[in-house]
Order: structure tokens, then C-alpha cells, then sequence
């Protein structure tokens, strides 16, 4: 099983506190890793470790051999390392279609399809049109995965996907999510503890205050998983 | 006839407020910076011009190459990469970019007055040639106004074609929505970020050439002039560029227009003030009377991050604080009183000194305790000054003439009532809209009473005397220093108890205040009150001190430089405006005038990297060094790091087994300000007393994370 990031020792936070303290972490190419914890214990300044927009304290971050600790937030994404946040994901202000055309254009692409076959409610009538920021929730996160589905990453890393949506959206999502790993893509995800994110994952982080405090198969986790929320 | 050519004569002066409009918004809508700046940039790119054309004699085309197509450009290149890249990329808030761009404009006006003086220019050459052409109908247009308007047009139908059209329009619109997006979707956010300073600075370049011959240049008076044109963006609600560019020529033809009318009589003074300022007019009633601006990136109305202290403690201080308190004041009072002994030159320079301390304490009120932006405070300091010079010459409807201390005092007291009526718009306004507002504000009170001859003609400013007898210079600088004392003990009540916690809330989260019963309405009004008088007073003393009433000490660009100043020593901080004050009279007083400016504004660029000013970097610096410090020395297992105290508490370690920990080892997992844990070994000495007061100190003086939450324990 190759590595495609490996973070060590990161130490991270924002202004005088620390969130990260010294998280070694390793995710398996090819792999879906999720990363659990509650509120507050670190997952989404992991990701944004591992995107670029958070810069390493020290530490240093490899991706596929490759120290990427220095390198911007918008050179990662153009080299197919891609995080799909967890609030303000689309464009408010720019219609769908607008939506899903920067990003395929910014890769140097044109074809805007691939994501209306795998949202077709993003294709309906009149939807292409529409302001991004009057879809609803789930309509968005939708639109937020069907844009970095046209970007075909190499690694997607995705933020609470289940937030605020209802559980039959979520599911949903999770299922479009476990036919995009089968596709070969890495993905990281970071999420509440949630069946669904047990269910996907091949490798468990369970962090906790920005430390981690389990690594491993999610089947170790499963029975706990009801018995102490923690 | 008239009418017609008049408007023609209108639509040159409309145009070029049009293209400064355009540029400001491109800035805007491409960064969410409102260049204050526009105005410095215009006048350094005229200067440049008229420097290269002049003085090197290049031919027009040219020079105009030369400034329009490189060196305004790379302006707003530089300025992007160095200064407000760094603050897009911590997202700063847009009241952070504000003063960003005020630092630029102080720097840049510093260095065109630096470079080139500030004695005017009455030949600045004209772009296009002096000519006419005529119309049918004995009608004739300027060649100057036709070019203005093709440029406008052509700039408008570029920039619509570009950003409804094409791919790269449509990043630029998905960098305005959301830059961090942006570039986690590929998208080369920095770029179209420079793009648009570049155009923005570009547009700038042409206003400050365009205005350039139509006036004596001056650096202050061509800076003021584009600041003036800010109307048309208010008036375009900082979104739409056909809503700037007709109002741009509107209030130009207007402007025009009025000049063929002929008033006399009582209002003669006031109709040609209106007229001849009709963009300062325009900008106030528009602020007033528009609605909404529509500010990118939500409240851009705090201004809590220029602070970086919370209320201070409730508790009687401890006595390493008390000795602190009593040392720091005992030197600042120490050096206060130190120009008593000076030579009377050096005295009368120092006269300065506590004046403008009083002018930036009411700025810390507004500001820094209370998170307004106000950048209006020249004009309360002219209107006390100029209250009280008439209330000592008994030149104030009829009241008699009153002896100086209470002149003085009165004066300051009745700018009051103007601070509570600006106070009222910021009720409901705040960021952006209130900052222009403020600014509008003492815009129209120097344009219509400090620069008008029904006001300050005649005007004899007598020297302050108690008791028939005129004070010698030794004491009215401590007639100064008392009311210096008068106002840091006003700020310090505005500071500490209820009232000081309550203005902080108003500042931190103004909503979060009103919810939990703040009065939010009173506080405001109290504090821009308030904060007039102190600046009043301030004013009036700066009069005295130099024995005239001088309209450009409060011109509206000095409220701009003295806002910038507070805020990089340290918006919340009293000392910080007390050193402040004496900082600016000494560089003026040592090295070349205007060299203050030059000063203030390159430490204003720095706020990106310090955000709490000078003041919070010393105080940074100085936890720092006691940090390190502490670090070295042994602790005490016994030495209280933790709000526990002693008891043994529960705790999870990583590996999900609940223990038992004494309280010894809680210490030793103890979070620094930086937050990082240092290990302490166990048992080790005492701290010595030094050590204590130190680590009292450093935590403190800063907010300390819990080290242990109770959450853990179950």
C-alpha cells in the first residue's frame, strides 16, 4: 500500500492557538481515509494543513515523495490535490453553469457534462441558469462535489459532507462519494462520527484535540461507535 | 447657449470623476479594498508627469506613455503584492484594508510633498491639446472634455465586455465572491487581484493628470479633490459603474451650471460655497440619503483587531501590576514636563504635543474602545477651536466676551452637539458607509465653515490669560497638560467598569451586545460625543499654541493622517496616542515638514504584519522576552499555572483511559500564550519573586487558553 500524503510532526493554529499538536498522519493512495472527532478536535485544520490554506507551524507534509510542505493553496488544487470546504463551497454570486465552467476551465478543460451525468438534478431545466446561491443545501454540496468532480483530482479532500443536510441527501452524497474512491481517486474525508463515513472508510483517523488518538481499521471502531459518543 | 456650453464644460470635470469612479470600483469589486489612496496615487502619478514633460522636457506622448502605461500600473502592482496580498491572504477585515490604503495614502502624499514640496504647481501640461471644436449652433466642446468622455466610454464598454463575456471575467467575478475558493478550485486568484489594482491605479493615474491643469497642483489639494469624487462611488452603492458614471457627470454639468446664476444677499457666501463644492455636498447627502452600500465580505465594521486588549480587569490589580502602573506613568509624566526646561523655540514646538494627544485620545475613544471608525476628527478640533477663539472675542451670537480658560472649555463643550448629530448616522451605519460619512463630515465643515470668509475673517485669536494676565509659555503648556490630564482621566472612565466592559462589547460583536441589553444606540452617541469634545478641546489648544486659526491644521486630509496615526500606535491604547503625538511633533520638529507623514504611513504598512499596532508590539515583543525568559526558569509544582489550583482532576490522555492526575503533572502540561507546552520539571525550587511577578505578568497580560477544561472530566 503506497503513501500519497504523508504529514509528520504538523503543528498548526491560528493566531496564538494551537490546533494541531505535532499530528503525524499517513493516507493511503488509492483509499478512502476518514478522519473522526468531535467538534473542535482538528479534522477540518487537517485538511486545510493538507490543502494549503493552513501553513505548517513546523512538521512537513510529503505527497508522493514529494515535500509540498511551502507550496500554495492554488498550486496544490492545479496539480489535482483538491478540498472541497465545508461552508461557502460554491460561488454565491455566479449561476450553476458559470459554477461548474470556471473550474473546468481553470484545468485547462471545456466539457461540463461528467457532472451533469452524475447530478442530473443539477441538469434540470432552467437549473443551469440559476444563482448558485439560491440552491438549497444539499443542492449546493451537490454542485460543490460536481465541480471538483470536472477538475478530476488526484486526491479530494472533502469537509463535513453530511452537515446540515437531511440523511437521505447524505446518504446519497456518500454513495457518490464511494463511486468516486472505487474510481482510483484518494480521498480524505473528515466528518462527525457517522456510520456512513465508517462504512466508506478504508483507514480511521479518530483525532482528538489535535492529537491523534486512534489509527486503524474502521471495524475496530464500529461497536464503540454507539456505546461512547465521546 | 450657455446653458449648453456650460454643460459641455460640465461633462470634462464629470468624466474625469467618472474614470476616478470606475477605478475605485474595479478595486473594490476585484479586492474589497476601497483605495482611499486613489487620491495620493493621482496626485504622484500628475507630479511624475509634470516632472517628466517640465523638467526633462520629453515630449507629451511620451511621458503619458511613460506614467499612464508603466508607472501607474506597477503602482498598484507593487501595492497589491506587497501590502494587501499579505492581508487577503489572512483574510483581513475590510476595516483593516481600510487603513492599509489610508497608510498608502499618507505614504504617498509624504512622498509627493517630500519630493516635490508643497508650494503649487501652476504649470501642469495638458494631455490633450488646449482647442476647441465647434458645433452647430455657435456651440463649442473642448477637445479635452470629447477625449474624457471616449475614454470613459471606452473604459466602460472594455470592462463590461470583459467581465460578462469572457473566461477570464468570469474568474474575476468568482474571485470577488470568494478568494479562498477560488484558488482551491485552480483559479489564479493573485492575478486577477492584480489585474484589478493595476486597472484601478491606472484609472487613478489619468484622474491626477486630467485634473492636474485645471488647478494650482498641490499634493493636498489634488489628493482632496479625487477623495471628492468618492460621492460618485457612494452614489453607485460601490456596485454599479453606469450608476457612477452618470452621477460623475451629473454633479459635473451641475457644477457648471450653478456658475451662470448670479446669488446676492445673505446667501451669496453659501450658494458659492455649494457651487464650488458640490462633490463635498454630494458626498454627504448621498451617504445620508443612500440606503445600503453594498459592502463585499459582510461587517467590515468592527474595527476590533486594530485592539488587542480586552477590558481590563475587574479585580483590584495585583501589586506587580500597581508598581508597572505607577513606573510606566510616572516616566510618561516625567517626559511631559520635560519640555519645561527646554529653550522657548524647543517650548513653543512642544506646545504641539499635548494638543494633538488630546485629538488622537478622542480617536482611541471612538475607535479603539468603542470599534467606530471616524475619520472626521480634523473637523470636530476646527469647529472647537473655532468655537472658543469666538467666545473669547465675544464674537459668538451676542454672548459676551469670556475670559480664556472658559472660552476654552465652553468651546470644546459646544462641539457636543455636533458630535452626537454625526453620531446619529452611525447608529445604523458602520464599516465603509460610516468611515465615508465621518470623512464627509469634516470634508463639509472645512469646506463650509473653515475655508469661508463669513466665519473666519477677522477671526483674533487671543493668548490664553487667568486673570488679566496673559500666560507666559511655561504655563500654558501646563495649562496644556492639564487638560491633557482632564482627558486621559475621561478616557480612562470610558475604559474601566461597566461602562468600559459594555463599549468593548459594542466594539467585539456589536449585535452580540444589543442581545444581552447593551444599550448599543446610547453607547454609540455617547462615545462619538464624548469623543468630539476631547477632540475640541484639542483643537482649541493647537490653536493657541500657534496664535492663528489655520483652515489646512484640520483640513479633512489631516483626519485621514491622525486616524492612520492612532491606529499604528495603538488604537486602544492612551499611551499609544500620548507617544503618538509626540512621535509626529518630533520628526517634524528635527527633520524636514511632511516628514511625519512619510513616517506614519510606512508604519501604517506594516499593520499587515502587526495587527495590533505599535502598542501591541510591544507589548508582544515584551511577552515574548518574559516568555523565554520563564521558559528558562524552574517551576514551582506548587506555583498556581492552573485555574484548578491544586486538586487532583480527571483527565483523558490519548489513549482513552480515564486516570487519575495529580495536579503536578496538570502543571507541567501548562499552555503558553504562543501555545506550545513547555515541559517543568517536577519539584523543582521555587520561582523567585522576579519570577513570579514575571509569570503574573505574561499571563496576564494576555489571554490565556484553560490548560485543563472541566469538559474532560467526566
Amino acid at each position: 500500500m503506497s503513501a500519497e500524503l504523508i504529514l509528520t510532526g504538523a503543528r498548526a493554529g491560528y493566531r496564538t492557538i494551537e490546533v494541531l499538536h505535532g499530528l503525524d498522519l499517513t493516507v493511503p493512495a488509492g483509499k478512502v481515509t476518514a478522519l473522526l472527532g468531535v467538534n473542535g478536535a482538528g479534522k477540518s485544520s487537517t485538511l486545510r494543513v493538507l490543502a494549503g490554506l493552513l501553513p505548517l507551524r513546523s512538521g512537513s507534509l510529503t505527497w508522493r515523495g514529494k515535500k509540498i510542505t511551502k507550496m500554495s493553496a492554488l498550486d496544490r488544487a492545479r496539480a489535482g490535490l483538491m478540498l472541497v470546504p465545508d461552508e461557502r463551497a460554491v460561488f454565491a454570486s455566479l449561476t450553476v453553469e458559470e459554477n461548474l465552467r470556471v473550474i473546468v476551465e481553470a484545468m485547462g478543460r471545456r466539457d461540463i457534462s461528467p457532472a451533469l451525468a452524475a447530478f442530473p438534478r443539477l441538469g434540470e431545466p432552467n437549473r443551469l441558469s440559476q444563482r448558485a446561491g439560491t440552491l438549497s443545501g444539499g443542492e449546493r454540496r451537490m454542485l460543490a462535489l460536481a465541480r471538483v468532480l470536472l477538475a478530476q483530482p488526484k486526491v479530494l479532500l472533502v469537509d463535513e459532507l453530511s452537515l446540515g443536510l437531511s440523511p437521505k441527501v447524505a446518504s446519497e452524497l456518500f454513495a457518490w462519494l464511494s463511486t468516486v474512491a472505487v474510481g482510483g481517486t484518494t480521498v480524505v474525508l473528515a466528518d462527525q462520527y457517522t456510520e456512513e463515513a465508517l462504512n466508506l472508510a478504508d483507514v480511521v483517523y479518530v483525532l482528538h484535540r489535535g492529537e491523534c488518538s486512534f489509527v486503524g481499521d474502521p471495524a475496530e471502531l464500529k461497536p464503540s461507535v454507539s456505546a461512547d459518543p465521546v | 447657449m450657455t446653458s449648453i456650453n456650460l454643460a459641455f464644460a460640465g461633462i470634462s470635470i464629470g468624466a474625469i470623476a467618472a474614470l476616478s469612479g470606475i477605478g475605485l470600483l474595479v478595486t473594490y469589486r476585484t479586492n474589497g479594498v476601497l483605495n482611499i489612496a486613489q487620491g495620493g496615487i493621482a496626485a504622484l502619478v500628475a507630479y511624475v508627469f509634470r516632472e517628466m514633460v517640465v523638467e526633462w522636457e520629453l515630449p507629451i506622448w511620451a511621458s503619458a506613455l511613460l506614467s499612464l502605461a508603466v508607472i501607474s500600473p506597477v503602482i498598484g502592482l507593487l501595492l497589491e503584492r506587497f501590502v494587501f496580498r499579505p492581508l487577503a491572504r489572512r483574510r483581513a477585515s475590510a476595516a483593516e484594508s481600510l487603513v492599509a490604503s489610508l497608510g498608502v495614502l499618507v505614504l504617498t502624499v509624504g512622498m509627493t510633498a517630500g519630493i516635490w514640496g508643497l508650494g503649487s504647481r501652476p504649470d501642469a501640461p495638458s494631455l490633450f491639446p488646449a482647442r476647441a471644436i465647434r458645433l452647430p449652433g455657435n456651440n463649442r466642446i473642448s477637445v479635452d472634455a470629447l477625449a474624457e468622455l471616449a475614454l470613459v466610454v471606452t473604459v466602460c464598454v472594455a470592462l463590461g465586455v470583459i467581465t460578462t463575456r469572457t473566461r477570464f471575467g468570469r474568474q474575476v467575478r468568482a474571485v470577488v465572491d470568494d478568494r479562498q475558493l477560488a484558488e482551491l478550485s485552480a483559479i489564479p486568484a493573485d492575478r486577477v487581484a492584480a489585474a484589478g489594482w493595476a486597472v484601478g491605479t491606472t484609472l487613478a493615474g489619468f484622474t491626477g493628470i486630467l485634473l492636474a491643469p485645471r488647478l494650482q497642483l498641490t499634493p493636498y489639494g489634488l489628493t482632496l479633490l479625487v477623495l471628492e469624487t468618492f460621492a460618485v462611488v457612494v452614489a453607485a452603492r460601490l456596485a454599479s459603474m453606469p450608476g457612477a458614471v452618470i452621477t460623475a457627470l451629473a454633479i459635473g454639468i451641475l457644477q457648471s451650471e450653478l456658475s451662470q446664476f448670479q446669488v446676492t444677499g445673505r446667501f451669496a457666501a453659501l450658494f458659492l460655497a455649494v457651487q464650488s463644492n458640490l462633490f463635498v455636498a454630494a458626498l454627504l447627502i448621498l451617504l445620508l440619503v443612500v440606503p445600503r452600500l453594498r459592502e463585499l465580505g459582510g461587517d467590515a465594521g468592527s474595527t476590533g483587531r486594530f485592539s488587542s486588549r480586552g477590558a481590563p480587569p475587574s479585580g483590584p490589580p495585583g501589586p506587580a501590576d500597581q508598581r508597572r502602573d505607577v513606573l510606566g506613568k510616572l516616566g510618561g509624566a516625567a517626559l511631559l514636563l520635560a519640555p519645561l526646561t527646554f529653550a522657548p523655540p524647543d517650548l513653543r514646538n512642544a506646545f504641539t504635543v499635548p494638543a494633538l494627544a488630546l485629538i488622537f485620545l478622542s480617536l482611541v475613544i471612538v475607535t479603539g474602545y468603542s470599534g467606530q471608525v471616524s475619520l472626521g476628527v480634523a473637523g470636530y478640533a476646527g469647529l472647537g477651536a473655532l468655537l472658543s477663539a469666538k467666545l473669547a472675542a465675544g464674537a459668538l451670537f451676542g454672548l459676551p466676551a469670556l475670559p480664556g480658560p472658559a472660552a476654552l472649555l465652553l468651546g470644546a463643550l459646544l462641539v457636543a452637539p455636533v458630535g452626537l448629530l454625526t453620531g446619529y448616522p452611525a447608529i445604523r451605519r458602520r464599516g465603509l458607509t460610516l468611515a465615508l460619512t465621518t470623512f464627509a463630515v469634516g470634508a463639509v465643515v472645512s469646506r463650509f465653515v473653515f475655508q469661508q470668509q463669513t466665519f473666519v475673517a477677522r477671526l483674533h485669536v487671543t493668548p490664553l490669560s487667568v486673570a488679566h494676565r496673559t500666560l507666559s509659555d511655561r504655563w500654558f503648556y501646563v495649562v496644556e497638560l492639564l487638560c491633557l490630564g482632564l482627558g486621559l482621566l475621561v478616557v480612562r472612565n470610558l475604559h474601566e467598569g461597566r461602562l468600559g466592559r459594555a463599549l468593548l462589547a459594542v466594539r467585539d460583536h456589536t449585535e452580540g451586545a444589543a442581545a444581552v441589553g447593551v444599550d448599543v444606540r446610547n453607547l454609540k452617541l455617547l462615545s462619538f460625543t464624548v469623543s468630539s469634545v476631547v477632540a475640541g478641546l484639542g483643537g482649541a489648544l493647537l490653536m493657541l499654541g500657534s496664535s492663528s486659526f489655520d483652515p489646512e491644521t484640520f483640513s479633512p486630509l489631516n483626519s485621514l493622517l491622525w486616524f492612520t496615526a492612532v491606529v499604528v500606535f495603538g488604537a486602544d491604547s492612551a499611551a499609544g496616542a500620548v507617544v503618538a503625538a509626540g512621535f509626529i511633533v518630533t520628526i517634524d520638529t528635527l527633520a524636514p515638514a511632511g516628514s511625519s507623514t512619510l513616517a506614519v504611513g510606512i508604519l501604517a504598512l506594516t499593520l499587515g504584519w502587526l495587527p495590533g499596532g505599535l502598542a501591541s508590539a510591544v507589548r508582544g515583543v515584551i511577552t515574548f522576552l518574559s516568555g523565554r525568559l520563564a521558559e528558562d526558569l524552574p517551576y514551582a509544582a506548587g506555583t498556581p499555572l492552573t485555574p484548578t489550583g491544586r486538586q487532583p482532576i480527571l483527565s483523558v490522555p490519548p489513549s482513552g483511559v480515564l486516570s487519575v492526575v495529580p495536579s503536578s503533572k496538570v502543571a507541567t502540561a501548562a499552555v503558553t500564550p504562543a501555545g506550545h507546552r513547555y515541559p517543568a520539571p517536577q519539584n523543582a525550587p521555587a520561582l523567585s519573586p522576579f519570577g513570579q511577578a514575571l509569570v503574573a505578568w505574561v499571563r496576564e497580560g494576555t489571554r490565556l487558553a484553560p490548560v485543563t477544561g472541566a469538559r474532560r472530566t467526566r
